[in-house]
Order: C-alpha cells, then sequence, then structure tokens
C-alpha cells in the first residue's frame, strides 16, 4: 500500500474510533491487490471491496480508476465519507479524488491536514503555501488527505491474522463499466528518467578569486541576473 | 534489505504447505514493523547512546511472543518454525532487542510447559503480550552449563519460600517484572517464579560487554528473598529437567537469532564487494571475494535449515534435544565465521566501523550463552553415542 493511501486508512479508522460507524476498504487492481486490502483490514477496516481488472491498471488513465472507484462506493452500499490520498506514490497525478468527486456528485474538501466531524457537517484544515484554509461541508463528502495528517499505525500480529478473516468482495471491473463509463483519453506511451547533466567546471584559485569566477559563470549561465 | 525475504516463504511453504499465506503475512507485518521502528536505532543500541526498553517494548506490544502459544491465553497458535523465523528476523533488526525478547519468551515457555494452571493464567498472557517483562536467572558465579551443581538454595517456611544465593549474566536483569529463578532445595534443583516486588531481592550493575550491549546483562541477588510456595513451578526436584527443556526451545531460537546477525552482516560485505573498487575492478571480481561470499551464504543458509529442522522435530513432538544443540552449535558459530568474513571483506573500514563489526561482536556471545559451543558438543556426541547403542 502506497504510504499516502496508509495515511487515508489511518484516518478513516481514527474517525471510526471517535464517532463510531464503519470502515469499507476499496481499491482498483489485479487480484493480487487483496493483500493490500488485506493489509488495511489489519490497521482496523472492517470490509475489503476489491474492483478487479485483467491487466494493470495504466497508472496515468486516472480517470477510469475514479470511474471504478465510484461505481464500487455506489455498490457497496450508504456511506457518509470517503478518504482517500492526495495522490499515488508511483505517478502522483493526483487526479483521482477530485475525479471521484464529480462521479459522485460530492463535496472535494482537497489536501486537508486535519479532519473533525460534528453534526454530520465536517471541517478540515487544508494547507496552503503561506496560510492555513479552514473548510467545511455537509456530509457526505469526499477528503484526500496529506501526509502530515497522521502517523499510519503497525497493525500488531493479531490484528493481521484477524484481518484474514475479515470479508472481501471480488468484482471483476467488467461489471462497473456501463454506458456512462468514460472513453480512455489518456495512454502512458512511455515512461523515462529525466536526463541530468553536470559542467564539470572547476575554478582554481583562492576563496575571493574561485568566488568572483563563480558568480560570473551563474550570471554568463544566466542563473543570476545581473 | 527487506527483513523477509523470498526464501523464508519458500522454506515455511516446504514446512507448512497449508498455513504458509498465513504465517507469510503475520511475518511480512512483522518484518515491516521491525524495519521502521527498530533497525535504525540499532547502531544507538550498540553504541549505547539509547536504550532498547522503547523499542522492545513496542515489538513485545506488536505480538512477536505470542506466536506460538495457544489462542487461551492470547497466543496466535502458529507454528514454532514461525517464532524461530520471527527471532531471526528480530536478530536482523537488532541482536540486542531480539536476545532480550528471545530469553524473555523462555520464561513463558517455562511456565507453559511445568507451570500450573493458576500459573499459566496468572502470568502467560501477561508475559507473551509483553505487558510484564521475564528474566531466566539460571547461571550463577559457579555454574553455568552445569545446572546442576545450582548452589542458590529455597527453604520452605510456612507458605513461602526462602532463596538465598546469586545468580550470574542475567539478560533482562533489573527491567523484568519476573524472574524464573532455579534453586536447589533438599530434593534437588527447583524453579521458582519470583516477583520483581519481592522483599530481599536486588539486581547488580549493568556489565559492560564486547557485544549485545543494548541488553542489560548484571547480578541477581537473592538474600532471604521470599516468594509464595504458589510460585514453586512443578514440583521441588524437577527444576534440572525443566531447564533442560526449556533450554533445548531455547538453543533452536538463540541458532536463529545468530542466522538473522550473519544475514545482516553478509548483505553489508555483499553490498560493500560491489561498491568498493580495487586494482581497476570491483573486488566483488576477485575469486578470493567470491569464496568468501559463497561460503558465507551457503552457512547461513545450512544454519537456518538446521533450526527450522529442529523447530519442526519439536513441533511434531518428537525428540530434538541433540538437533537442538546441533542448530546452536552451527548456526552461533557459523554466524561468528560469517561476521568475521564480513569485517575482511570490509577491510579497514570493517576493522573501524562500529556498524560492520558489531555484528562480529554480537554474535560473539551465543557460543557462550544459552550453552557453551563445548558443552552442546559434549550433548550432541552423548545423544549420539547413546542411539547408536
Amino acid at each position: 500500500m502506497s504510504t499516502f493511501d496508509k495515511n487515508a486508512v489511518e484516518e478513516s479508522i481514527r474517525l471510526k474510533e471517535s464517532s463510531g460507524g464503519s470502515v469499507t476498504i476499496i481499491t482498483v487492481g489485479r487480484s493480487d491487490a487483496k493483500k493490500t486490502v488485506k493489509e488495511a483490514l489489519a490497521m482496523g477496516g472492517d470490509r475489503g471491496y476489491l474492483v478487479v481488472v485483467a491487466a494493470e491498471p495504466d497508472p496515468h488513465d486516472s480517470l477510469t480508476t475514479a470511474y471504478l472507484l465510484a461505481r464500487a462506493i455506489e455498490r457497496a452500499g450508504p456511506f457518509d465519507l470517503v478518504l482517500c490520498a492526495e495522490g499515488s506514490s508511483d505517478v502522483y497525478a493526483g487526479q483521482v479524488g477530485p475525479m471521484l468527486s464529480e462521479w459522485l456528485a460530492l463535496p472535494f474538501l482537497g489536501y486537508v491536514r486535519k479532519v473533525e466531524i460534528k453534526d454530520r457537517v465536517i471541517r478540515c484544515e487544508q494547507t496552503l503555501e503561506e496560510s492555513v484554509r479552514v473548510l467545511e461541508a455537509e456530509l457526505p463528502a469526499l477528503v484526500s488527505v496529506v501526509s502530515e495528517i497522521n502517523e499510519p499505525r503497525y497493525p500488531t500480529l493479531l490484528q493481521i491474522m484477524q484481518a484474514s478473516k475479515k470479508p472481501i468482495e471480488e468484482v471483476g471491473s467488467e461489471l462497473l463499466i456501463d454506458r456512462r463509463a468514460p472513453p480512455r483519453l489518456v495512454t502512458t506511451v512511455g515512461m523515462t528518467a529525466h536526463a541530468m547533466s553536470r559542467k564539470r567546471v572547476i575554478f582554481e584559485g583562492g576563496p575571493e578569486a574561485t568566488s568572483r569566477k563563480l558568480v560570473e559563470a551563474l550570471r554568463s549561465e544566466g542563473v543570476l541576473k545581473r | 534489505m527487506p527483513l523477509f525475504k523470498p526464501e523464508h516463504r519458500q522454506l515455511l511453504k516446504v514446512l507448512h504447505p497449508a498455513r504458509e499465506e498465513e504465517v507469510s503475512e503475520v511475518l511480512s507485518g512483522l518484518a515491516a514493523f521491525m524495519e521502521e521502528k527498530i533497525s535504525p536505532l540499532s547502531p544507538r543500541f550498540d553504541s549505547l547512546a539509547e536504550k532498547i526498553t522503547s523499542a522492545r517494548k513496542s515489538l513485545l506490544e506488536n505480538g512477536i511472543c505470542l506466536i506460538p502459544y495457544p489462542s487461551r491465553y492470547g497466543g496466535l497458535e502458529l507454528p514454532f518454525s514461525a517464532y524461530t523465523t520471527a527471532i531471526e528476523l528480530a536478530g536482523a533488526a537488532d541482536a540486542s532487542v531480539a536476545l532480550s525478547v528471545a530469553i524473555h519468551n523462555t520464561v513463558a515457555d517455562g511456565i507453559f510447559l511445568f507451570g500450573s494452571e493458576a500459573q499459566k493464567k496468572t502470568y502467560l498472557p501477561g508475559i507473551i503480550s509483553g505487558k510484564k517483562l521475564a528474566s531466566f536467572s539460571l547461571t550463577e558465579p559457579a555454574s553455568g552449563s552445569d545446572a546442576k551443581a545450582v548452589r542458590t538454595t529455597a527453604r520452605r517456611v510456612g507458605r513461602e519460600y526462602v532463596l538465598n544465593g546469586t545468580k550470574m549474566f542475567i539478560t533482562n536483569a533489573g527491567e523484568a517484572d519476573l524472574y524464573f529463578v532455579l534453586s536447589a532445595t533438599e530434593k534437588g534443583p527447583t524453579s521458582f517464579i519470583v516477583e520483581k516486588s519481592a522483599p530481599g531481592l536486588e539486581f547488580g550493575e549493568d556489565l559492560p560487554k564486547l557485544g549485545m550491549r543494548g541488553s542489560r546483562t548484571s547480578e541477581v541477588r537473592l538474600t532471604d528473598c521470599r516468594t509464595s510456595a504458589e510460585n514453586l513451578v512443578g514440583r521441588e526436584g524437577e527444576g534440572f529437567e525443566q531447564v533442560k527443556t526449556m533450554l533445548n526451545s531455547s538453543r533452536i531460537v538463540m541458532g536463529a537469532l545468530c542466522v538473522g546477525v550473519a544475514q545482516v552482516a553478509y548483505e553489508k560485505a555483499v553490498t560493500y564487494s560491489k561498491e568498493r573498487r580495487a586494482f581497476g575492478g570491483r573486488i566483488s571480481d576477485f575469486q578470493l571475494t567470491r569464496e568468501k561470499i559463497a561460503d558465507m551464504v551457503t552457512g547461513i543458509s545450512a544454519a537456518r535449515l538446521l533450526c527450522l529442522y529442529a523447530s519442526r522435530l519439536k513441533e511434531m513432538g518428537l525428540e530434538f534435544s541433540s538437533e537442538a544443540s546441533q542448530a546452536k552449535v552451527f548456526a552461533t558459530e557459523t554466524s561468528v565465521r560469517v561476521c568475521d568474513q564480513a569485517i575482511q571483506i570490509f577491510g579497514g573500514l570493517g576493522y573501524t566501523s562500529e556498524d560492520v563489526h558489531r555484528h562480529w561482536r554480537d554474535a560473539r556471545l551465543l557460543t557462550i550463552g544459552e550453552g557453551t559451543s563445548e558443552v552442546l558438543r559434549m550433548l550432541i556426541a552423548s545423544r549420539e553415542l547413546a542411539r547408536s547403542l
């Protein structure tokens, strides 16, 4: 499980512990993603729901992932709150949360570092560059969390064993694709590491002379403005 | 490198095909916990910059000692070989924490095997869940592996026993809440549970050690120390046979701990051999380095297999005392040799870097503690000679 997802699972369990309710763990993946669902159940989730896809989903096809999750959430039963990570730890597109809120027609409270629920109103703190914004919405709602929101717990060995007894429902993705399903808009055609090169320039001389040469070089490269 | 490896999974599959998935899930969860909470602190435990207390508590609370015990005491009812593997992983995460935890759980084993139902109900859930820390107080200044020569005495006075004597080199002494003490009564060696609060129980200074520096080792002094007659384990005179049985299991576990120590030293040496360049090439390209690597990994695999073979015999209720001793002799001596070779591969850096030579210093204890290699060879030979007659 990605570390960001662990933050979302942890927050859902904390909310369950403080406000009651139950936690359903939902994911899209190949059948071996059941292991990931079990991990979240060991942390304290109550039941799992796995949308099984035949091939590994394209990590950039956020729209399809969000659509499958939205249909799975609807099928999983009534809910008050959907929690997800701010982004995935592989491509970190950060699109599934907002797209999911659109498919489910829910208010989206994104990138939050604190969540409180009182009288069916959710209040979240969102970190901006130089300030903190406080957002409120009525439930049901969708929240994406940032990693600073909590420190995910490690399940005990007993909880890991007990997780095996919790129900996990598996449904094939083909059963969730209907007329409303979006066309595939994005396909990953390739991924390469960013090429980095260094100029390997060495300045000779004492501290004063070399710093002068460094500043001059940075100016001529346009890094420093005159 | 992850602590729980494909080879662990494969071996568990061979030993327990029906339960491999369940055991692997538990052990990979345990490994993830230790990689985050124990391994990064290991150099600090060795340099005494930090105490193991909080890491040990969190590991115990995570459930490592629950693995082999029945659910009626809060255990997980998993095979003993899963526990053996768990201690191997703990040994790779930090040898001192693993030693402290393994000795603690040896006391649980003693109470489980020989305690009354009342003692089991009173003590076992607390020990295996980590609420209470235990200490196995066997060795004395004049008797170590020779447990029959115990000089600490126990005398019945009314509804209590009064204990007098000194125990030496006791792991967890002073920190533990409970002490499993071997004493001599008129009928012979006898085991008692002594609570830390018992009057007349005192502890010496933490002894400085070559390795395993994070675990506390000191004297346990009993001066007219009183413990309830209800804390007598089994009957008077049964103590020697009890500790012999406890040590058989404990020796498998100590062997496994050393496999973990060897594994981590080996991995560091392999990584370094691929980075270090000499004479225009990587030292891993040299035949003499390759010979070392081949011998190291072969030794580790063989030691792991011996520990798991002895574990499996124990699980099946078969005689395993010789195999347990073989596992300990072979695994501990292999570990010392592997850690020594790791220092050699690192060269000058190995001799000067704590993070390389600490593994050798840690492993070195266990060719002595829980039965010296010499005593274990005597036991193995006696057993084998008796078998062949």
